[in-house]
């Protein structure tokens, strides 16, 4: 119990920062409720840096959990990304509110003013993901996966003045409930089939199945489907991917960015426990070969269909943010090709990939959301003409986003991808690889135009309309994380080796393999003799 | 770290550039382009393996990238890369100076794209780990497409788009093709490893012929398109006619070579069986060997640019389809599988590399003084530009190889190459022979037919130049050459006369590894035109001769 | 390469399938039945909504105050928090008395009752008792 909750520390030390930003949001001084953004990412800071503290290897080492290490890694990129992501929402929420009452037209009035309640939520919703990490039984699985989507519903309520936002919010909460319906579904019928709900007593009664009757039952195969499925909603997949561009589009620009990546990353994870349980080929010590038919062919087809859906649809889009929703369809495809390959390489993948998607998707939400026209935020592609005139840095910026996301070299974007390409390819899923690379030549299509309009076309009068909100830190945001997008690269090998402990399994072999990758060799060894 | 040098100078060049006030950066590129050229000088000084084929200057303790898959940014250079990067070392200072006056707007952002096209460039020959040379052939389209879409002409969004996404989508699929290679490596030897050695060796030798079939159609696909190869050209002439001078040079001159670079680095030493092997496309059912495809390809990339060539009245478009007209000559000798046509295609390289960049600074010297390119508004120009004539007529000569200059000695190994590719040659069997040479002959009649015309319009009979207004911010340029702009002419025509005249040095540094590709082919050709005499054996020779499975 | 992701036992999904096809028939075939067989009769009378024979009064859609809401989520906080303190109430009386059992006890309830008295004060600062 106790050693459990030691995992918890840093949720724990979030939530106290949970609590305090929503007393603080109803303070009557500005200067306070003006502090709340900052004050979150002491809170998530601090919990960046506590975590590798808590998962100490003496710590890891008896905790019951099937990858105990996961939450090192998923927890500190967590933190890093919701870091830049809490600096894009500074001076988003209760603008007109907070304008009259500078002016003195209006008291302030507690129930009107929403702001510590936004980064309360926002902070939850990375509680959940976090909490997901640490889960070893579906209920908390479940819980954990609500705790990170329920405050996201309100938060694209709340983001901005607008009925559009109501109804992304609507749309929003009612598929999210349906999605959650269905993995709940497919958790019961898991553990009708095995009769238990504990992760690692589900890849022991997968096993036994697996060695007995040959196969998974089928039961067990219809809950795993589901629960794949719903997940898809998380992770923004077909079939589940329909609200997405809606959603984005209602959404203010920084709940946007917090969209793309952090429920993306609770599913993501949440995938990776689950189908760890029914097993991939060559797993740490795990004696099941491959994913069972069945589950490999429908995630097969929803990576070919994800981002060949994603990218096409981004083809046709004039709305930026409604492209960099499809664009977000478009990468879970990629992220898929990752669960499909399984461990090692292809959780490396999945893993480092999140966190290169978490920056660029940050970068580019980051310069739409450091700008405005008359207090509305800019949408359309063509807001961004000509922006290098003005703000040549934010231009770059993009770019930068842009060139990552398409997966040019030398950013973070193309060491992700190619990380990716090569543990697909190390599965021996050549025919996915061939339509992965496709699907990135069709990308660099709509991504060019992110890079051509800010820096190469002529603004037009529209676009000279446009101006930087008022505040200054989405532009910092953005600098830092596309600063991060070129220099991270050159420490890929060093991010691989963290995300490649944390996906592993076996304890022992854990403490050994903290700092060198003695664990892919032993493993390499296994699987060959 | 010697080599890495070259790929380091420039970057910090360009950081330097960003950083400092814009009057400085022409001369802070010009400076450092000129010390890289003189440094590699030093570095093709002290490189020993002029005539051996080996490669050198490795660097002892490459940057690990990622270790699991034995991702090293490892570099090493055998005589034909270095001959390669001495090009584009030598190419870049001239580009530079000679973008002084053409270049008035963003000049930092111009010259600092520059050297970083430069690190790219020099990246791609000198780099010995597939990944390596994967990421710096990419990252040339960066500063490329910038250069088009900043300093372009006037249908610039449309060329640099055309350019980027026809190159990016080539190279994704060449990346798959890659990739799988160094999969099935990575089954055999159980090990990741991108090692180009390594895996050339090992796809050589111990893939099936259909495996190396596909992974040579893979990377077709990707290096096709740089070269150009007939039906994916169309960004070529659009691209050049719309780049900057300079950024034309560098596209001609350069880049273009790294498609027959690939051709000549990959695909020929490491998929000889599937080269050679019948490929059937699935779905439609149509049968093609690879070869004969590539080499029909640039037949008809010869012959197609050049009767384009002939209708052009735009100079530079012209010239740009000379480049796919002559590329296409190089593609033929490199699929000749001789000594001769690969020598005389890896000298063609060179040769293109300074005879059309050279013509390209002289279209652009001529739109700077007239803001034009169309032959029909000029005409006679020798009586009013004497010099720019004289090395307009020396570089079309070149072009058209006429002997004594540099590019006769490439195009006339190729087309014997070409010619004497058949079964009969016991030394060096191919499958090509005097048909493919005598349609590629009839490409040569028409290149020089088409320049000669050009020549003839535009440098002699009577003068006809068009009236120009100067616009303030370019300064006066003099009626005739400046003496910047004949110091940019003057090395390269020196080369190119150099060459021309002792192109021994030359074929005596790439015999080597020229001859290290090759020799594995004769008994690969001569088995093939074994199973091509006796049909009914073919299966039987198949089965007893094919390497056993990639597991 | 291709065969070992592509090949499906189609079979497996023939109960989904049939489950599926059940549930349509079963949805299509009552409302079908009901409208062909049943008897069914229209008229002004039929069609006014039905007030225990009252005529109506006013729309149907009548608005609620918010404040209605707010309040009832705050009771029920409170309620769910009764429910929880109630069974901690009979379970600790049997513990031993300053045992490290019992503190461990009073340690978790006395952080959710802090937790709820923070819910509290969070209530009041944004004026939910208030009714002006």
């Amino acid at each position: 119990m106790a050693d459990k909750l030691w995992f918890l520390l840093p949720e724990i030390w979030l939530f106290v920062g949970v609590v305090v930003l929503s007393i603080i949001g109803l303070s009557k001084s500005k200067s306070l409720r003006d502090s709340l953004p900052f004050v979150t990412c002491f809170f998530l800071i601090v919990a960046f840096i506590m975590t590798p503290f808590v998962y100490s290897a003496d710590r890891v080492a008896d905790a019951p959990l099937l990858m105990p290490m996961l939450g090192k890694y998923v927890k500190m990129i967590v933190c890093a990304v919701g870091t830049m992501l809490a600096l894009l929402s500074v001076g988003l929420l209760d603008r007109p509110l907070e304008a009259a009452m500078a002016e003195g037209r209006t008291r302030f009035d507690a129930i009107r003013v929403n702001r510590g309640e936004y980064f309360a939520f926002f902070l939850l919703s990375l509680i959940g993901v976090m909490l997901v990490c640490n889960a070893n039984d579906l209920i908390w699985l479940f819980l954990a996966l609500e705790l990170a989507s329920l405050p996201t519903y309100i938060m694209v309520a709340i983001s901005r003045p607008s009925s559009k936002a109501q109804e992304a919010a609507v749309k929003y909460f009612f598929l999210g409930a349906m999605s959650s319906a269905m993995f709940l579904y497919g958790f019961a019928l898991l553990y009708g089939s095995t009769g238990t709900i504990v992760i690692t007593e589900l890849r022991d009664a997968f096993t036994d199945q697996t060695l007995s009757e040959g196969g998974l039952s089928r039961l067990a195969i219809v809950g795993m489907i589901l629960s794949i499925i719903g997940l898809c909603f998380k992770i923004v997949a077909v079939p589940m991917h329909f609200y997405a561009a809606d959603v984005y589009e209602g959404a203010a620009s920084p709940v946007t960015a917090f969209l793309g990546f952090v429920p993306k990353t609770a599913g993501a994870v949440a995938l990776i426990l689950l189908l760890s349980t029914v097993g991939w080929s060559n797993h740490h010590g795990f004696n099941v070969d491959g994913l069972p038919r069945e589950i490999l062919t429908t995630l097969w087809m929803i990576a070919v269909l994800t981002m060949t859906l994603g990218n096409v649809g981004a083809l046709l889009q004039r709305s930026a943010k409604r492209m960099l929703a499809y664009s977000s369809i478009a990468h879970s495809g990629y992220l898929i090709i990752g669960l499909i390959a399984g461990p090692p390489f292809g959780l490396n993948a999945v893993l480092f990939y999140l966190l290169a998607y978490g920056l660029m998707n940050t970068a580019a939400f980051a310069v739409l959301a450091a700008f405005e026209r008359r207090g509305q935020e800019i949408e359309s592609l063509d807001d961004l003409a000509g922006l290098r005139r003005r703000y040549p840095v934010m231009a770059v910026v993009m770019a930068i986003a842009a060139g990552s996301l398409m997966g040019m070299p030398p950013l973070l974007g193309f060491a992700a991808k190619l990380y990716l390409f090569i543990a697909g390819m190390n599965a021996g899923h050549v025919a996915l690889i061939v339509i992965a690379a496709l699907n990135s030549a069709i990308s660099a299509f709509y991504y060019l135009k992110l890079v051509a309009l800010p820096l190469l076309a002529q603004s037009t009068p529209q676009s000279e309309t446009v101006i930087p909100r008022p505040v200054v830190w989405p532009r910092v945001a953005a600098i830092i994380t596309a600063a991060a997008i070129v220099i991270l690269p050159i420490f890929a090998n060093q991010l691989i080796k963290a995300s490649n402990v944390a996906n592993s399994i076996e304890q022992s072999a854990l403490l050994s393999a903290t700092d060198d990758l003695s664990l892919v060799e032993k493993v390499e060894d296994g699987t060959r003799h | 770290m010697l080599l890495a040098i070259l790929l380091i100078l420039p970057l910090v060049g360009a950081i330097a550039i960003i950083a400092s006030p814009a009057k400085h950066a022409k001369w802070i590129a010009l400076f450092i382009s000129t010390g890289i050229f003189i440094y590699s000088l030093t570095l093709a000084m002290s490189f020993e393996h002029w005539t051996d084929g080996q490669f050198g200057l490795a660097s002892e303790k490459p940057f690990q990238w990622f270790e699991q898959f034995g991702i090293t940014l490892s570099v090493g250079v055998d005589s034909v890369s270095l001959l390669l990067v001495m090009l584009s070392t030598l190419l870049m200072p001239l580009c530079i100076w000679g973008s002084f006056s053409a270049i008035t707007e963003r000049v930092k952002e111009y010259y600092g794209w520059m050297l970083a096209i430069q690190a790219a460039m020099v990246g791609v020959f000198i780099a010995r780990d597939l990944i390596f040379f994967y990421i710096c052939f990419e990252f040339t389209l960066i500063p490329m497409y910038f250069l088009i879409a900043i300093w372009g002409g006037e249908n610039r969004a449309k060329a640099c788009i055309k350019f980027f996404l026809f190159t990016f989508t080539g190279s994704m699929i060449a990346l798959a093709g890659l990739l799988y290679v160094a999969w099935q490596y990575s089954i055999s030897s159980g090990d990741w490893s991108f090692d180009i050695a390594q895996l050339t060796t090992f796809a050589s030798t111990e893939l099936t012929a259909s495996q190396q079939a596909w992974v040579l159609l893979a990377l077709i696909s990707g290096f096709a398109v740089k070269v150009p190869l007939f039906p994916v050209h169309t960004w070529l002439p659009l691209a050049h006619a719309e780049a900057p001078t300079a950024g034309s040079v560098l596209l001609a001159s350069i880049l273009l070579k790294l498609g027959t670079y690939g051709l000549y680095r990959f695909i020929l030493p490491m998929v000889p069986e599937g080269l050679l092997y019948e490929v059937t496309l699935p779905l439609v059912g149509w049968t093609f060997i690879p070869l004969q495809l590539i080499a029909v390809l640039a037949i008809i990339s010869i012959i197609y640019a050049a009767l384009i060539c002939w209708v052009q009245d735009d100079i530079k478009r012209l010239v740009a389809y000379s480049s796919v007209s002559h590329l296409g000559f190089c593609v033929l000798g490199l699929v000749a599988l001789n000594p001769l046509g690969m020598q005389g295609s890896v000298l063609y390289m060179l040769n293109h590399g300074l005879s059309t960049g050279a013509l390209f600074f002289l279209v652009g010297m001529i739109y700077e003084r007239y803001h034009t390119r169309d032959m029909d508004k000029l005409s006679g120009l020798s009586k009013s530009m004497p010099v720019w004539a004289f090395f307009m007529v020396f570089f079309v000569l070149a072009s058209v190889g006429l002997p004594g200059l540099n590019g006769f000695i490439g195009e006339f190994l190729c087309l014997i190459g070409t010619f004497v590719a058949t079964a009969d040659n016991t030394a060096n069997p191919g499958i090509l022979g005097p048909w493919y040479a005598a349609f590629a002959a009839v490409g040569m009649i028409l290149t020089a037919m088409y320049l000669l015309m050009m020549v003839g319009k535009v440098v002699f009979g009577a003068l006809k130049e068009p009236t120009v207004s100067h616009d303030s911010h370019h300064k006066p340029l003099p009626k005739d050459l400046s003496i910047r702009e004949i110091c940019v002419l003057a090395p390269i025509a020196v080369l190119c006369l150099y060459i021309g005249l002792q192109p021994k040095p030359l074929t005596d540094a790439i015999q080597a590894p020229v001859d290290e590709i090759l020799a594995q082919y004769p008994p690969i050709v001569n088995r093939y035109h074994a199973s091509q005499s006796r049909p009914d054996d073919f299966v039987l020779i198949q089965q007893s001769t094919e390497p056993g499975g990639a597991n | 390469m291709f065969t070992n992701t592509l090949a499906v036992d189609l079979n497996l999904y023939i109960p989904i399938g049939l489950l599926v096809v059940m549930a349509l028939v079963f949805v299509v075939a009552n409302l079908a039945m009901t409208h062909l067989l049943g008897p069914s009769s229209s008229g002004p009378i039929k069609d006014t909504t039905y007030e225990s024979g009252m005529n109506p009064i006013g729309t149907a859609r009548k608005r609620f105050n918010v404040r209605f809401y707010i309040l009832a989520m705050t009771f029920l906080v409170f309620d769910v928090e009764i429910i929880f303190l109630y069974p901690w109430a009979v379970t600790f009386s049997k513990l031993t008395p300053q045992s490290p059992d019992a503190a461990l006890f009073l340690g978790r309830i006395m952080f959710f009752i802090a937790t709820s008295i923070i819910a509290y004060i969070y209530a009041w600062r944004k004026g939910v008792f208030r009714w002006d």
